[in-house]
């Protein structure tokens, strides 16, 4: 592949972009650290030379046509909750902040949908969407991602059992080329079949395409109840096991997460408050699911929540504790939406993978990847979306040197992404690529599959000025 | 041990509750009705309690027919009985009422099944009105020992081990029974209900009381409003240590703070 060198960002160019938002513009001492890094520091920190506050979409794209011209990089970043390294500036450049673009615009309720800035975070639009009686269904675990991250990563979470992840809600788009032309793909419609889907190359590319400055999001009307079960088993393979049983049984949980003690443990540690029961009718818990049932009516979920803890039962489950009030919701959900921050709070050096497999072979992985323990110096922590296979594998480390384990952690990576594809799986199902996990996808997908990515990202981004060194594109 | 747990049902206290002007009052519309957290964690140490010496847990409340909702919650997670005092207009009632209202229903209570309760349990406060009068009014309708603020019970041969939070510390105090706590936040959450115990819950009958008549209420709510907003605070923008603590004694000189 051709090479590409980047020249620094010149005098003239801070002085042009000051000239276009003035104030907004950051240099030298005044970029704070936070910005080389995103949630994964081990891929690797970088600072970029210039930071500029996101303010509108022809802004933006005077800016990048400068940097276009000069041949400096871009590199988009919402809120740097990524867990890839995607939204580092590894050759420098230009970094556009765009969670300062965090106004939601309109909401259409005649076609179900909102406009939105890409920097609104998802907690605040699931706020004021729930104000109006609306969902935005796609519900990861960070809430404090922006918008524009999630459709950059196509972010599921635990509510994509149901309804689907981050794609299916995204209707329309703004973006600024790196050449610093505007595009709107996408319209407010629910079909299409118009020439080559861009919007949907445009999600999931990890600011390597374009830059995300306006969306428009699918809503549907918030269901009116719903109630969470905590169901606890001796172990996990038992706590997988009832998953298949659940669907084939018709029940269609809105989000369906597995989680073994110890991640539990961690996660209560740093919550300061214990919810999950650890031992029942004088047997050890090993492993927990934590199941969500939408509905219009109570007695219909209730009844309906009654069969599901009849399935599972059936299946080996000690126990079937119902979360129905607001406060028992929030506590089990609170235990499960802070285990990263937990994992981090605890953990020195921590690297992870995202790999997605079917559901009927996760209790094979899982096992798999638990038998490979003894062999490395880490600690192995899992939990996932148990409704679609989606598992998050955390090694974690507190006496290891950084060089050690980032050997370890290669060799690790490398088998158990070759056994997600043994299984029929991916190596990422929601995280992204972004630098951390380049070398896997290339073994992967294989060198085909690469050429083509590589093609569509010298098809959008001629000079490849545009967050390199991501995904396809190695520097 | 007979134990009478007293529960409110208020509104759920962890979601925003506005002020409506239109209704002159909170905007409690689509809020979902929940038992009053404290009265949570009453109601999950009386259990605690009776799992350990014996006996049974009655709960009781007073309102309309959608408070039955909650006294069944109450019978998922640890209570034996539970009796609705009905009364559609208990959102009128004082503290004194509510005191009054409940004094007859224990009466009637320990008349009817011929046992009398050895404590009483109430919530320190309700997360509504939050007047934390009820525990210790009732305590003087039925001239009983009130401890309040309570973490920690405990039977002991002469009667109750009872820890009391202070703003200090902690109290010991040791109480006969019969007696009344009101109980503060413990070092514990209350237990969720069971598949299981919900089911049986929704089974077990749930017994109407008749209210007080001289109830009444001797208090007039004349307002109701919402709190005054701040103002937006200032901020002083200088990297100086020194001249940003200048600045701010200015300001305060000028607000005239000292």
């Amino acid at each position: 592949m051709e090479e590409f060198v980047y020249n620094k960002v010149s005098p003239e160019m801070i002085e042009a972009f000051q000239a276009i938002v003035p104030g907004k513009v950051h240099v030298n001492g005044d970029i704070n650290e936070d910005y080389s890094h995103d949630e994964m520091p081990i891929y690797g920190k970088a600072m970029p030379e210039v930071v500029i506050d996101g303010t509108t979409t022809e802004d933006i794209a005077k800016i990048v046509k400068i940097c276009y011209e000069n041949s400096v990089p871009v590199i988009p970043r919402g809120a740097g909750t990524g867990l890839t390294g995607a939204a580092v500036a590894l050759h420098g450049g230009v970094l556009i902040d765009m969670s300062k673009m965090n106004k939601i615009l309109e909401y259409d309720m005649e076609n179900m949908v909102v406009r939105v800035e890409p920097g609104v975070l998802l907690n605040d639009l699931a706020e004021d969407a729930r104000k109006k009686g609306l969902l935005y269904p796609p519900d990861p675990g960070e809430k404090f991602a922006t918008l524009g991250g999630n459709v950059a990563t196509n972010a599921g979470g635990m509510r994509a059992v149901k309804y689907g992840c981050t794609r299916d809600y995204v209707r329309a788009m703004t973006v600024v080329l790196p050449t610093g032309e505007i595009v709107k793909m996408g319209a407010t419609v629910s079909k299409t079949s118009s020439g080559y889907s861009l919007l949907n190359l445009m999600i999931g590319s990890e600011g390597t395409l374009g830059i995300i400055t306006e969306l428009t999001l699918k809503v549907i009307p918030a269901p009116k109840e719903t109630i969470s079960l905590i169901i606890p088993f001796e172990n996990l393979e038992e706590c997988i096991g009832a998953v298949p049983r659940l669907f084939m049984a018709h029940l269609q949980p809105q989000a369906l997460e597995f989680m073994e003690k110890e991640i539990i443990y961690a996660s209560e540690r740093y919550l300061g408050k214990s919810v999950f029961p650890k031992e029942l009718e004088g047997i050890d818990i090993g492993a927990y699911l934590l199941v969500t049932f939408d509905g219009e009516d109570m007695d219909g979920l209730e009844e309906l929540t009654e069969q599901a803890a009849e399935v599972v039962l059936e299946a080996g489950a000690i126990d079937v504790l119902v979360a129905d009030t607001p406060a028992k919701k929030k506590d089990a959900w609170a235990a499960r939406n802070t285990f990263l921050e937990a994992i981090e709070a605890e953990t020195k050096l921590l690297d992870e993978c995202d790999v997605v497999v079917p559901v009927n072979r996760i209790a094979e992985y899982l096992t798999f990847v638990k038998s490979l323990e003894d062999q490395y110096d880490f600690q192995i922590k899992s939990f996932g979306h148990a409704g679609d296979g989606n598992l998050h594998i955390y090694t974690c480390a507190n006496d290891m040197d950084e060089e050690t384990f980032k050997r370890q952690v290669d060799d690790f990576m490398k088998i158990i992404y070759k056994k997600a594809a043994e299984c029929g799986g991916l190596i990422s199902g929601e995280h992204g690529i972004g630098s951390g996990k380049m070398a896997y996808l290339n073994d992967y997908v294989g060198e085909t599959s690469m050429r083509l990515m590589r093609g569509i990202k010298q098809v959008f981004d001629p000079k490849m000025i545009l967050n390199p060194g991501k995904i396809c594109y190695k520097l | 041990m007979e134990i009478l747990v007293c529960i409110k049902q208020v509104p759920d206290d962890s979601v925003e509750i506005g002020y409506d002007a239109a209704l002159g009052g909170p905007a409690l519309d689509g809020v979902t009705p929940v038992v009053n957290a404290f009265d949570t964690y009453a109601l999950e140490m009386a259990t605690r309690l009776k799992e350990t010496v014996g006996g049974q847990v009655t709960v009781v409340s007073i309102g309309d027919d959608s408070v039955k909702n909650s006294l069944k919650n109450c019978l998922a997670v640890g209570a034996d009985k539970a009796w609705l005092i009905k009364d559609d207009q208990a959102a009128a009632l004082d503290p004194a009422g509510v005191a009054k209202t409940l004094a007859k229903a224990k009466a009637d209570l320990e008349s009817d099944t011929g046992q009398n309760f050895d404590m009483i349990f109430c919530g320190r406060e309700s997360t509504d009105y939050a007047s934390a009068q009820v525990g210790v009014m009732l305590a003087d309708e039925l001239h009983l020992p009130c401890v309040t603020n309570v973490v920690a019970v405990e039977q002991t041969e002469n009667g109750m081990a009872i820890k009391q939070e202070t703003e200090e510390g902690y109290h010991r105090v040791e109480c006969g029974t019969p007696c009344i706590v009101t109980i503060q936040k413990p070092n514990y959450d209350p237990r969720y209900p069971t598949i299981k115990s919900k089911m049986a819950a929704r089974k077990k009958p749930i017994g109407e009381l008749t209210p007080a008549k001289d109830a009444g209420s001797s208090m007039e709510v004349v307002k109701v409003y919402g709190p005054a907003k701040r103002a937006a605070g200032v901020k002083i923008k200088t990297d100086d240590p020194k001249e940003a603590v200048a600045q701010a004694m200015a300001m305060m000189t000028e607000a005239k703070v000292f």
